[in-house]
């Protein structure tokens, strides 16, 4: 956020500075009572050992060694790191590639693909999950896909297979997100001057050079936006998860939600399903950090 | 500006139709499979025989999606107006007066960005629950607004501090008091920042899935994601069913999209700092 | 730029005292589960009158809707001023929310029992029915080796004797389907007596470039399938002991490895459908419908679809035994149904409870394959409906019937559904498997 120059304060002369706080305090209580203190009682449950029901034993850290020994939750959140791969990184450089191609011309008829591409964004999660565990099913379009460019040896129930599953779930954030971020990118792109890119054909620089040199630096704002957007939803994939594989086949596509979810309300850990929650909340706030931090120590 | 050759312009067309050909096939193939018989295998892409919406009818009575879609709508009708009321008057005065700690709140409210439901789904089933708040839609209506509090907040911090000083230093040399200032100055400006924010509001409190899932257990007050997410594991064998239940679920807000696309994408590409 | 940081210091300040102090207050009242009230009554009355008012109850379950609906219908023609709403959900959503679902203020007045009522009964969040059993004189019209499995090993407070905690409907049973047509095709003229005998036929299906066995190995029919072999290669009396959590039981015996061994050599042999990883149980039962495989794993809650999909062409047998001679075990459970604690209309939910004894609802129960808990009430059954019954009746002649491996611990379900799946892709030791289920258990069973 630029500061901008600011108006004189609402409240009246020789009123009370605090006045304005009154338009503040509805917004403030409910975030207070409805997600900061939720947030908070989450670590402090973190701290028992709880069935949900009788009395809770106080067990401090212990359940925070438990997630670095149990090979199940260290999987979920190796799993979790994994996602980000194909939910971050692939629709980053698949948006950047494209805006490389497209940067610079202006083209009639952006505004219909602009609608296709954000569609994926815009539908539940639950619906995107239904939808492609069924593309991925035996019956499914991959596979008639597939099959159609001769194929078939390949064929299989993707979410099913061991060493596809992961990956077939990641792809479904790759199509979700890719959009995103490529009209994230040509937007950002439309503001550099386009005198700059004649300036660059003119020194006799290859689409290549142009995009180091003049694209990238002016998506710097954008990069930042889109790894942080792509990386929350990497590590809070619940919805997909659930619909299409629930985890399985074994724990290859076990995820953190996940487990907070049924460790919480089906096998009676609630104290471990909230250490695991935030270890969770950590690790997104640990990544968007990371990101802001070296997106501003480049500017 | 076009200094793009043929054989360029060209190419980059064909490229966007190949990746928007890769967004299309899912949702061509769940509409055309909806199409189908019901209880009929479909495989893949395949064209229907006939058109029958048949399965629309069935999903829509038979398998209760109507009262899916009705309390899903009664959830973001309490989530969408109340969100936009609270935005705009701790936008209003956090972006416009000059507050002792201003700062520090709206920093606070921006932290809340990266709060995701994971973290406070476990403490809120047993708090809300003590409450009697589970199972009932205001529950899951204050979770939610506080959930998307901290983007309306900022997105609307935003709005008023774009706008210009002088309307409302022009206003308050008349001895127009802070309220009036906002409802009869600043409010009919901000009709296109808070219709965003509605839609964006409105879209993601339609796709919450895990807060629903959690908070009604009573599957009778289910929204459409939780209960295509039940409706999924009893009739994955049905596809032309589940595929109509589907579209069903998406529906609503896919003709949100199209009516309202500018401010859709716009917000979208300019709130994409939403965590 | 200086602004914010001071200001971002001071909120992180602020949240890091807020995080200090209270963990330091964490006296008594903060504890978690010290405010959780008593959920009601424990126990019904003892009375069987039900009132004359108009009444709505709310039955959730996850075993043939078919089946409960035909019960409702039956049961509100007997008592018009009585509703009930059924609310299906699959097995998996089922038993992930039971716990949620019962202790929520909205719980269905009568819930299908299922792993983790135990905990429920314990905590007081199900009725216990010992009263009814005996005004409404259970004893009579139900064997009470079938009520034996539902008393969540507790001692009623009002009668003094055994609790009661659920009343079956039917008795479920798992074994194998096949289809006549297709095992016909492949030389398979009878159902085979010993587990040799099976894995020939199932060599036979293949080589005849069949599909030997259907498995939704997605959610619970590859525990089943592990729990069918395991029944014949493991004692049944240290089985029993495992499930019910005795001291030092372990699963962690040869028996154990045996079993898992199959699961994986059938699995390198080519034996099950190609994606039994990424089948659900359901789907796999349609394949099977619709010819997809000789032979298929499930319980005879499929038998009612099976039946009007397949008409004659399917027949039932219970996972034969090492030697012909062996006892027939399989793994069965009752399909039960408790009553919640938040009930307001106890009296209505006994009544229905009381109906699901009754020759007539046993009839319905017959028809859609299960098998009434008392078996001479109903009219003989035929076709595959009559091979279960058969097989149900030697099972229980030797004293054969299980319980699911999954009612060992809450989380037992996830450890053998993703650790069958490993099994299933060659993708574990037996041994390890074994060890991951036993690290449940005793987690579970700490104290």
């Amino acid at each position: 956020m630029r500061s901008r120059p600011r108006v004189q304060p609402a409240s009246g002369r020789g009123r009370s500075p605090y006045r304005g706080y009154v338009y503040v305090l509805p917004a403030l209580a409910v975030y207070l009572a409805f997600a900061v203190l939720p947030a908070l009682h989450t670590a402090y449950l973190s701290l028992f050992e709880w069935d949900g029901v009788t009395l809770g034993d106080w067990v401090g850290l212990g359940n925070y060694q438990e997630i670095l020994q149990d090979p199940i939750l260290r999987r979920s959140v190796f799993n979790a790191l994994v996602l980000v791969v194909f939910f971050s990184f692939v629709p980053i450089v698949l948006g950047l590639a494209m805006t490389g191609l497209l940067a610079r011309h202006r083209r009639p008829g952006m505004g219909a693909y602009r609608f296709l591409f954000m569609l994926p964004q815009v539908v539940p999660l639950v619906a995107v999950g239904v939808t492609w565990r069924w593309l991925y099913g035996d019956d499914g379009l991959v596979n008639q896909a597939l099959g159609a460019v001769g194929l078939d040896g390949v064929t299989r129930a993707w979410l099913g297979d061991f060493s596809a599953a992961l990956i077939a779930v990641g792809l479904v954030g790759t199509w979700v997100l890719s959009g995103l971020c490529m009209m994230l990118f040509l937007s950002g792109v439309q503001k550099v001057d386009p005198s700059l890119y004649e300036a660059a054909r003119i020194d006799g620089a290859g689409p290549v050079r142009e995009f180091v040199s003049v694209t990238l630096p002016h998506l710097r704002g954008e990069l930042a936006i889109a790894m942080t957007v792509t990386t929350v939803a990497a590590l809070a994939s619940f919805d997909i998860v659930y619909v299409t594989t629930n985890g399985g086949p074994g724990e290859q596509t076990t995820v953190p939600g996940l487990l907070v979810y049924r460790l919480a309300f089906s096998e009676g850990k609630v104290g471990l399903a909230a250490a695991l929650a935030v270890v969770l909340g950590f690790l997104i706030l640990l990544i968007v950090y990371l990101i802001n931090r070296l997106s501003r120590s480049e500017s | 500006m076009n200094t793009a050759t043929r054989p360029e312009r060209w190419s980059g067309y064909a490229l966007l139709t190949v990746m928007a050909i890769a967004v299309v096939m899912p949702f061509l193939s769940v509409f055309l499979a909806s199409l189908q018989p019901a209880g009929t295998p479909v495989v893949g892409l395949t064209w229907p025989e006939r058109w029958s919406w048949d399965n629309y009818e069935r999903a829509w009575s038979v398998a209760g999606f109507s009262d899916l879609i009705r309390h899903s709508i009664t959830i973001a009708l309490g989530v969408v107006p109340a969100s936009l009321v609270l935005a705009t008057l701790a936008g209003y005065a956090l972006g416009t007066a000059r507050l002792p700690g201003g700062n520090a709140v709206a920093a606070f409210f921006v932290a809340g960005l990266t709060i995701p439901v994971e973290l406070i789904v476990v403490p809120l089933y047993f708090d809300l629950r003590g409450l009697g708040l589970t199972n009932s839609y205001l529950g899951v209506i204050l979770v939610e607004i506080a959930l998307f509090m901290p983007f309306s907040v900022f997105w609307m911090r935003t709005h008023f501090q774009s706008t210009p000083a002088s309307l409302v230093e022009a206003a308050r040399i008349d001895g127009a008091s802070s309220a009036t200032i906002l409802l009869r100055i600043l409010l009919p400006l901000a009709r296109p920042s808070l219709m965003t924010l509605g839609l964006l509001v409105f879209m993601w409190s339609w796709n919450q899935f895990l807060l629903v899932l959690v908070l009604i257990q009573d599957t009778t007050k289910h929204t459409a994601p939780a209960g295509l997410g039940f409706f999924v594991g009893q009739n994955s064998t049905d596809i032309p069913t589940l595929a109509a239940g589907t579209i069903i679920v998406m529906l609503p807000i896919l003709i949100l999209f199209v009516v309202f696309q500018r401010s859709f994408v716009a917000g979208l590409l300019q709130g994409a700092m939403k965590g | 730029m200086d602004r914010t940081h001071r200001v971002r210091r001071r909120v992180a300040a602020a949240a890091s005292s807020v995080a200090l102090v209270l963990p330091l207050t964490a006296c008594d009242a903060l504890t978690p589960g010290s405010a959780a009230a008593e959920p009601g009554p424990r126990s019904v009355p003892s009375s069987t009158a039900v009132p004359g008012e108009d009444i709505t109850l709310r039955l959730q379950f996850a075993d043939a809707p078919l089946m409960v609906d035909a019960l409702i219908a039956a049961f509100e023609k007997d008592h018009p001023n009585i509703r009930i709403e059924p609310q299906y959900k699959t097995f998996s959503d089922y038993v992930q929310n039971l716990k949620l679902t019962m202790t929520s203020d909205t719980a269905p007045d009568i819930a299908q029992y299922a792993v983790g009522m135990t905990d429920l009964a314990a905590d007081g969040h199900i009725l216990d029915l010992a009263p009814y059993r005996e005004a409404y004189g259970w004893d009579e019209a139900v064997p009470p080796v079938s009520m034996d499995q539902l008393t969540a090993g507790r001692t009623s407070e009002t009668t003094g004797g055994r609790a009661l905690f659920g009343v079956p409907a039917g008795l479920s049973m798992t074994g194998i389907y096949y289809n006549k047509e297709l095992a016909e095709r492949a030389g398979i003229d009878s159902p085979p007596r010993t587990l040799a005998e099976f894995e020939d036929q199932l060599a036979a299906a293949k080589e005849a470039g069949l599909t030997p066995l259907g498995v939704g190995a997605l959610d619970s029919s590859g525990l089943h399938l592990w729990a069918a072999l395991l029944n014949q290669t493991m004692p049944t009396d240290d089985y029993w002991d495992w499930v019910n959590g005795a001291k030092g039981a372990t699963i962690e015996k040869p028996a154990g490895i045996t079993a898992s061994e199959l699961v994986i050599e059938w699995s390198r042999k080519g034996y099950y459908n190609e994606s039994a990883n990424g089948t659900a149980q359901v789907d796999s039962t349609a394949q099977f419908a619709k010819g997809d495989s000789v032979f298929l794993i499930n319980g005879n809650w499929a038998a009612g679809q099976l039946a009007t999909a397949m008409k004659d062409n399917v027949g039932f047998f219970p996972m034969p035994g090492v030697r012909a001679s062996a006892r027939t075990v399989a793994s069965g459970f009752s399909v039960s149904y408790a009553i919640s604690s938040r009930t307001e209309h106890p009296e209505a939910a006994g009544a229905f409870l009381d109906f699901l004894t009754s020759p007539e609802a046993g009839q319905i129960i017959s028809d859609n394959g299960f098998l009434p808990a008392n078996p001479k009430a109903v009219a003989k059954p035929e076709g595959v409906l009559a091979d279960i019954a058969e097989g149900h009746r030697r099972a229980v002649a030797d004293d054969g019937i299980t319980t699911f491996p999954d009612f060992a611990a809450p989380a037992m379900l996830d450890r053998l559904r993703s650790g069958v799946q490993k099994l299933i892709a060659d993708r574990v030791e037996p041994a390890d498997y074994l060890d991951s289920l036993q690290d449940e258990w005793e987690e579970h069973h700490a104290q």
